[in-house]
């Protein structure tokens, strides 16, 4: 047990290095969403004058942060997840599944590293909005059990995106599938999970699909731990944290128990 | 001569294939392997591309299981333990580009549990061993194909395994590069590590490998030492630019006393003889007007794969898909 433990931190730790060792994924994956709600906010909240009750005072730009938030850990992860391409094409996934520790060890390992990349981009996203003048974050349950909640529920995202890219990446070969298929699978969930537009105020069967959608239960939570002032109108953190926790788990279960040894 | 089915299972043997078979999806695989590799021993799975060499060398790493048969890692199933006396080299240098010499090496260490202090000392030692010491610091991605596999094989030997499984380890390598690998491949067999290459190149196999077995089509058509393997040929090798002889010519041809194998493939006329000053005069007597080229050497395994196969290697219909398709600049050696 301590063995596979070791086995998988010295994956995490290669992985890490590879992360820091390529900057220009780094700088991205943080300034994009940070450019999003820059011009996509300022252009909406002075072009479109959103009157939602569910955006605060027409801020477009601060109503995007949560949704930025998740978007970061989204994509981080799954770009995380390429690295397992990099190495089935370069071989080295042979070479360390040759090793005696078992298949689900050493994509665990490598999955603990796409979590911990994804997240941790997404905390710089949300310590970023903290600071930067002009995104407005209410913290309802005070900054501390906010932030905990953000981090509870970006870790839970990453975990289910992570088995998730598992069970593809374990399934279609080449990295330009596996983009496409995310690509065509996430962009539209994404768009439907409340993170740039509330659910509540959209068509019916856009309202249906946005409930079937679990990246909306990430992003309410989200809403809920650091941006709405008040639990109305939102899903709320029981339901939000059933289905996304429990749904992490499977995922990721799921992704773990299809590891084959050869690939 | 496949050697006999073993049903038993030997524990003090580090590998064993007992009528083991695997098909890939699509038909291709391999039947009824027998293969037993002892301590110290070198085997060559000699054989074209496809010929099932890569498949072999799987069932023994325990990527896949044989779909029928067995397979045995000194006498135990396939299992974290087998896999931990087990140093495997791919066909291709597996090495991450942004990673260092150190750095891949070190990696390896832990996933197989080496404790930090011997993981270092070894890989100090291993780096000495295959002369890219002074390599350690660089990224993957800065060394010559030659240097990436000695990484390889570095990584392979790192935890002291008692069976190498390497897939043709000098493919695409300068002749200093490969005597440097088999010098060092050499060491490990003398301290008693057994050692399975799969290969394509006859010269090779027969200078290093105190066993080959000669696959084609997934089937095990031979499994002897190289000497006994070319001992039954005649002295020299014949090839002859002769298209399609026919039956009478041949027939005439193998009546003379000192001509051994013959075949004719792609319009060449192969052909071994106990001696070629003898029977290359006779032969421009009898068909000079027919024969528009001659190349004359002494027998070689290369002749032996020949006459057991029935094809030459080089024109093994697998191998020349695999040279068509091989892209340019990677020359076999």
């Amino acid at each position: 047990m301590i063995g596979a433990a070791v086995a998988s931190l010295a994956l995490l730790e290669r992985d890490l290095r590879a992360v820091a060792r390529s900057r220009s994924q780094l700088y991205s994956s943080v300034l994009f969403p940070l450019m999003l709600m820059a011009l996509l906010g300022a252009g909406v909240s002075s072009g479109l004058a959103p009157n939602s009750p569910r955006i605060i005072d027409g801020d477009y730009t601060s109503f995007l942060a949560p949704g930025m938030i998740a978007m970061t850990a989204l994509f981080s992860s799954t770009f995380s997840s390429a690295g397992f391409y990099r190495d089935r094409e370069s071989g080295l996934l042979r070479a360390m599944l040759a090793s005696p520790y078992s298949a689900r060890t050493i994509l665990f390992g490598k999955a603990l590293s796409a979590i911990l990349i994804g997240s941790s981009q997404a905390f710089a996203v949300l310590a970023l909005a903290v600071v930067i003048p002009g995104i407005d974050l209410a913290w309802q349950f005070g900054w501390l059990g906010g932030a905990a909640t953000v981090v509870i529920t970006v870790l839970a995202l990453s975990f289910m995106l992570s088995g998730l890219s598992l069970l593809l990446a374990l399934r279609v070969k080449t990295m330009q599938g596996f983009h496409l298929v995310f690509n065509l699978v996430l962009f539209p969930l994404f768009f439907l999970s409340g993170a740039f537009f509330p659910l509540d105020q959209v068509p019916g069967w856009l309202e249906v699909i946005g409930y079937i959608n679990p990246l909306t239960y990430a992003v309410d939570l989200l809403h809920y731990a650091c941006y709405a002032p008040s639990p109305d109108g939102l899903i709320g953190p029981r339901i939000d944290g059933l289905v996304l926790g429990g749904l992490a788990l499977i995922v990721f279960a799921l992704g773990l128990s299809r590891a084959p040894r050869a690939v | 001569m496949p050697s006999p089915v073993h049903s038993s299972i030997d524990s003090e043997l580090p590998a064993q294939l007992s009528a083991a078979g695997f098909e890939w999806p699509g038909g291709r695989g391999v039947t009824d392997i027998d293969l037993q590799v002892r301590r110290g021993e070198t085997v060559t799975l000699l054989g074209p591309n496809g010929a099932g060499k890569s498949t072999i060398l799987k069932m023994l790493s325990g990527e896949i299981a044989p779909q029928r048969g067995g397979v045995a890692i000194f006498g135990s199933p396939h299992g974290a333990a087998a896999r931990r006396q087990i140093g495997l080299v791919l066909q291709e240098p597996s090495t991450d580009d942004l990673m260092t010499v150190q750095e891949t090496l070190l990696l390896h260490g832990r996933l197989f549990g080496l404790p930090r202090v011997e993981l270092s000392r070894r890989c100090d030692d291993i780096l000495s061993a295959l002369d890219i010491a002074d390599r350690a610091g660089d990224r993957c991605e800065t060394l010559s194909g030659g240097l990436r596999r000695r990484l390889d094989i570095a990584r392979a030997l790192l935890h002291d395994p008692e069976l190498l499984l390497l897939d043709e380890p000098t493919l695409a390598l300068d002749p200093e590069s490969s005597a440097a690998i088999w010098y060092s491949l050499q060491r490990r067999a003398a301290a008693g590590v057994a050692i399975v290459v799969c290969s394509n190149d006859t010269a090779e196999a027969e200078a290093n490998a105190d066993r080959v077995v000669i696959i084609s089509d997934g089937r095990v058509l031979a499994d002897d030492t190289p000497q006994h393997l070319t001992s039954a040929l005649k002295h020299d090798a014949l090839e002859l630019d002769w298209p399609s002889p026919s039956d009478h010519e041949l027939s005439t041809l193998a009546s003379w006393d000192g001509v051994g194998a013959i075949a004719s493939h792609d319009g060449a006329l192969h052909l071994t003889v106990d001696s070629s000053a003898e029977i290359v005069p006779l032969l421009f007597q009898h068909f000079g007007s027919r024969i528009s080229g001659i190349r004359i050497r002494e027998s070689s395994l290369r002749d032996a794969w020949f006459q057991i196969v029935g094809l030459p290697l080089d024109e093994h219909p697998t191998q020349q898909a695999a040279a068509r398709e091989r892209p340019e600049g990677v020359q076999q050696q």
